[in-house]
């Protein structure tokens, strides 16, 4: 799916309290692309994604995917746009605490009314991709951190999104849990062709990408695209942080 | 910066607090009106009537002392402002839980635990001084208005003067003073306690071995309570004298309260717990969150529910009770004063003459011929052989009375016998027949019909009386001959002081001595005129020479206006109360319950879904109380009605009720969704 986004712009707050969160931006995201959005704490990175997701409105400009300008749908449509197109991976997991591991997995496709049989087919198939079969028929509660994110991962996944949002997916998991789920995000990407968006400020974790975008208080600073070579993507994407922010703004000290 | 928390507190839950705020000031407004009526100058002189003649004319404003008004109105006061404090308590708890999270984050800062405390306290006197402000503004903007509909409904002429004494501000003043200070106190002490114990209880243990036969038996009483209603009906239209009755009511008490808390307990969560397992309904759209979500606030809320079904149940009763009360005493007032004049042949010339005098308006004028006879029957009623005096009426002459006269007796035709007799029991209204009965020198009567109705008044006659068919009138002897006079009035009938004690020298028209032997036909009638009776002596019998009447039906409307007044401001601040209850219980959801719907919100659920669930969450909290509390006051009207039937007043009465409560529920919705759009930028 190709995402176009054309000279979008979101203000918050009024008058003089006015904070331009995205300013004119403009992007495109090929067909099994999985990208990057890498910017300092306030850079407009999760405003970025939740208009293209389309659980905020831009003030102005579009937001194409496959030649369909989402901003001019209605809420009800751009919820079923969501629903039936896209998954999500958010570093607060939004799980569903009253529901169990399945029901939280299950619950796009539930939502979708699809066939029992399905429901149990996909469900099966997520959990053994993830590697999660034991954890069935845990309460939420139960999991562990990374635990919940993997979990979190299968619910976005299990409806076949054709677009995955994933917003500091690893900012609450551990070097280990992190390392796992970026390997599924990128076999998904691989094996199934989905569009991965991910907004980051971590430069191990944006070394998972194809390319990394740049952004500083609403506007494109500069992007960089996968050599082939994660080593030496890792260390553009470190030098890039350093033109930005000095290093400081993501704990990379001057010497590394 | 404490300042700051406490606004930003107050502004965070601002529909739920104006809510409270106004429901408070809505039970503060009333018990100001109710307690300024006491003192009120225009009322007392409005109400004069009741205060100076006291029980002169009958029994319904007996006992009634010059400072009734103030007694009535203090000690209705004082229960309203003991149920308005156990909700002012009760509810005002809701907002500190709701800020639990909160405080232990103040707590975990380094904020000494006495500043939260003071904090929590200030925000409640806030919040207290807030309705206060708006019940005291309440009392002047409505005082008036509400004086002039008490007088209204009491069908007073009489322009109700506001009046706000400062001794009434005063007393209003320290008990906002007390008020807000226990309140506040109270408040501080849950806050305290929230952080003494700081872990929070979230778990709620689902034990499903114990709530589905919980659930189970809960139904299994109630249905054995419905079981049991409709013997009740059965036997308070038969036996009601008996033991039984009380038995069935206090049984099906008892079936209903803990059958109501075993059902949503155990049977309705296991309901959901069933649906939720069934997947061809669980897996199919929201469904598979919004069982458990149901099922999660019915935990929370089982008390509440419950609370409100029994106080709503309470309510039906009382409303019941009042209607069939009232009702009762009006057909008792109706059937034994119908006109506002009567009078006999023998006192009909100097009424005649006093009512020219007083250039009374007379719109209706009867009369009707009577004869006296002897008569001797078997009463079911007392189970004794009674021998008596008693008044005959034909069957056309009964007929030409207005239809009042006969609206509350049993319907005959021209060739049946009515017997009507004074009524026993207030509520209870027998409608078998008499059986043989036999009067003097006249064919025995074999089946009469049982009235209670009396026209020209019961104190006209001195038993029971009879209509007879025509024929058997014309033809049946009679010891003593007389006619009745009757008159209804526009206005009244203008009498003044000096003719009522004119009047009084012709209260008794004369007397008759019976003097009962042996069988009927050998028992004598003597009639005695002008003679002074010997109090009690065996066997006299004294004709009432007129009856005034109007004094103590305007009488009987004030009272029952006042007591309708009473009624309606209790039920609707009851309603008011139940109301907010459980609105306040719908909107303040846990944190991490209106994560829930935001999060739902994020992976693509509609907007109109998630209304969908709000609308749900408040069909079933509004709808399951109202449900339970109509099924269980359906045995009030077995209980007061006497097994007549269901009246169309009393449907009337419970829809207004529902109605009511319909509107709480929908604007309970609005608010909820509003909160959760507001919270959500839906």
């Amino acid at each position: 799916m190709q995402i176009v986004v054309k000279n979008i712009s979101k203000d918050f707050g009024k008058k003089k309290n006015a904070v331009h969160a995205i300013k004119d931006f403009s992007l495109k995201v090929d067909h099994g692309e999985f990208l990057g959005i890498m910017g300092p704490s306030g850079a407009g990175k999760t405003t970025l994604l939740n208009m293209i997701s389309t659980n905020e409105r831009p003030d102005h400009g579009q937001v194409i995917i496959d030649g369909l300008d989402l901003t001019k749908l209605h809420d009800r449509d751009q919820a079923k746009y969501r629903r039936n197109k896209m998954g999500f991976i958010y570093q607060s997991f939004e799980l569903l605490d009253s529901l169990n591991v399945k029901e939280n997995v299950i619950l796009p496709l539930a939502l979708n009314r699809s066939n029992k049989k399905l429901i149990e087919e996909r469900f099966n198939y997520m959990m053994k991709l993830l590697n999660v079969e034991n954890l069935s028929d845990r309460a939420i509660d139960e999991l562990s951190l990374g635990q919940r994110q993997i979990i979190a991962a299968a619910r976005a996944l299990i409806n076949n999104p054709e677009i995955l949002f994933a917003d500091e997916p690893t900012g609450s998991l551990d070097s280990k849990s992190a390392t796992i789920l970026l390997n599924y995000m990128q076999l998904i990407n691989q094996r199934e062709k989905t569009t991965i968006l991910m907004a980051t400020h971590d430069a191990f974790t944006a070394s998972y990408c194809s390319r990394v975008v740049f952004i500083k208080d609403g506007v494109v600073f500069s992007e960089i695209v996968n050599p082939g070579d994660r080593d030496k993507f890792f260390e553009q994407i470190i030098n890039m942080q350093r033109t930005i922010g000095g290093g400081n703004y993501f704990n990379v000290s001057e010497n590394n | 910066m404490y300042r700051k928390i406490i606004k930003r507190s107050l502004s965070n839950m601002r529909d739920s607090y104006l809510i409270y705020i106004l429901a408070c000031s809505f039970a503060i407004g009333v018990f100001g009106i109710l307690l300024s009526l006491g003192d009120n100058p225009s009322l007392r002189s409005a109400l004069h009537l009741w205060q100076a003649e006291g029980s002169e004319f009958g029994d319904i404003g007996y006992g009634m002392g010059s400072n009734w008004i103030l007694d009535i109105v203090e000690t209705m006061s004082g229960i309203f402002a003991f149920f308005a404090a156990v909700y002012m308590i009760y509810v005002g708890g809701f907002f500190i839980k709701q800020q639990r999270n909160e405080f232990l984050t103040f707590e975990k800062l380094g904020m000494p635990q006495y500043v939260i405390v003071t904090i929590s306290f200030f925000q409640t006197a806030i919040v207290q001084a807030l309705a206060w402000v708006l019940g005291i503004l309440a009392i002047f903007i409505f005082q008036k208005f509400m004086g002039m509909l008490l007088l209204y409904v009491m069908r007073i002429r009489f322009d109700f003067g506001m009046h706000i004494s400062t001794s009434y501000i005063w007393t209003m003043l320290k008990i906002f003073g007390f008020s807000t200070l226990l309140l506040s106190v109270i408040n501080a002490f849950r806050t305290i306690r929230i952080l003494q114990k700081r872990k929070r209880k979230t778990l709620i243990k689902t034990r499903w071995w114990l709530r589905i036969p919980a659930g189970l038996f809960g139904l299994v009483l109630l249905f054995s309570a419905q079981v049991c209603t409709a013997f009740l009906f059965y036997d308070m239209h038969t036996i009601s004298y008996s033991s039984k009755p009380i038995t069935e009511v206090f049984y099906i008490m008892l079936a209903d309260i803990f059958g109501t808390y075993l059902v949503y307990y155990g049977f309705l969560p296991s309901i959901l717990n069933i649906m939720q397992k069934i997947r061809s309904l669980s897996y199919s759209g929201l469904n598979i969150f919004s069982f458990k979500y149901m099922k999660e606030r019915l935990f929370q809320n089982i008390s509440i529910l419950w609370f409100v079904t029994e106080l709503s149940a309470l309510a039906l009763a009382l409303l019941t009770l009042c209607y069939f009360g009232y009702r009762a005493v009006y057909q008792n007032y109706d059937t034994s004063y119908p006109f506002e004049l009567a009078a006999n042949k023998d006192t009909v010339k100097v009424i005649k003459g006093e009512l020219k005098k007083s250039d009374a308006k007379i719109k209706g004028e009867y009369k009707t011929a009577v004869k006296i006879n002897l008569v001797s029957y078997y009463s079911k009623e007392n189970q004794t052989y009674v021998r008596q005096p008693m008044t005959f009426m034909s069957y056309t002459d009964y007929k030409e009375l207005p239809k009042r006269m006969h609206k509350g007796n049993s319907k005959i035709n021209s060739k049946q016998f009515l017997k009507i007799d004074y009524n026993s029991s207030l509520m209870y209204s027998n409608k078998l027949s008499e059986h043989d009965i036999e009067v003097k020198n006249a064919p025995l009567i074999q089946t009469a019909k049982i009235g209670n109705s009396f026209p020209y008044g019961s104190s006209m006659h001195f038993g029971p009386m009879m209509i007879v068919p025509d024929n058997y009138y014309k033809k049946m002897p009679a010891e003593v001959t007389d006619t009745f006079y009757g008159w209804d009035f526009k206005k009244g009938d203008r009498l003044s002081h000096t003719q009522l004690e004119k009047l009084d020298n012709h209260r008794n028209a004369y007397v008759m001595k019976v003097d009962f032997a042996s069988s009927l036909s050998k028992s004598t009638v003597e009639v005695m005129k002008n003679q002074p009776l010997k109090k009690y002596e065996t066997g006299t019998y004294t004709q009432a020479g007129f009856l005034r009447q109007g004094n103590l039906k305007k009488r009987f409307k004030q009272g029952g206006g006042f007591y309708l007044y009473i009624v309606a401001l209790f039920s609707v601040a009851l309603l008011v109360a139940l109301g907010s209850v459980l609105t306040l219980r719908v909107n303040l959801r846990d944190d991490y319950q209106s994560r829930q719907l935001r999060t739902l919100q994020k992976i693509g659920v509609e907007e109109s879904e998630i209304k969908g669930i709000i609308r749900r969450e408040n069909t079933l909290t509004f709808l399951l109380p109202i449900i339970f509390a109509l099924i269980q006051a359906y045995t009030s009207i077995a209980m007061f009605d006497f097994g007549r039937h269901l009246s169309k007043n009393i449907i009337l009465i419970y829809a207004g009720y529902v109605v009511l409560y319909c509107l709480f529920g929908l604007i309970s919705y609005r608010i909820s969704w509003r909160g959760v759009r507001q919270k959500f930028n839906l």
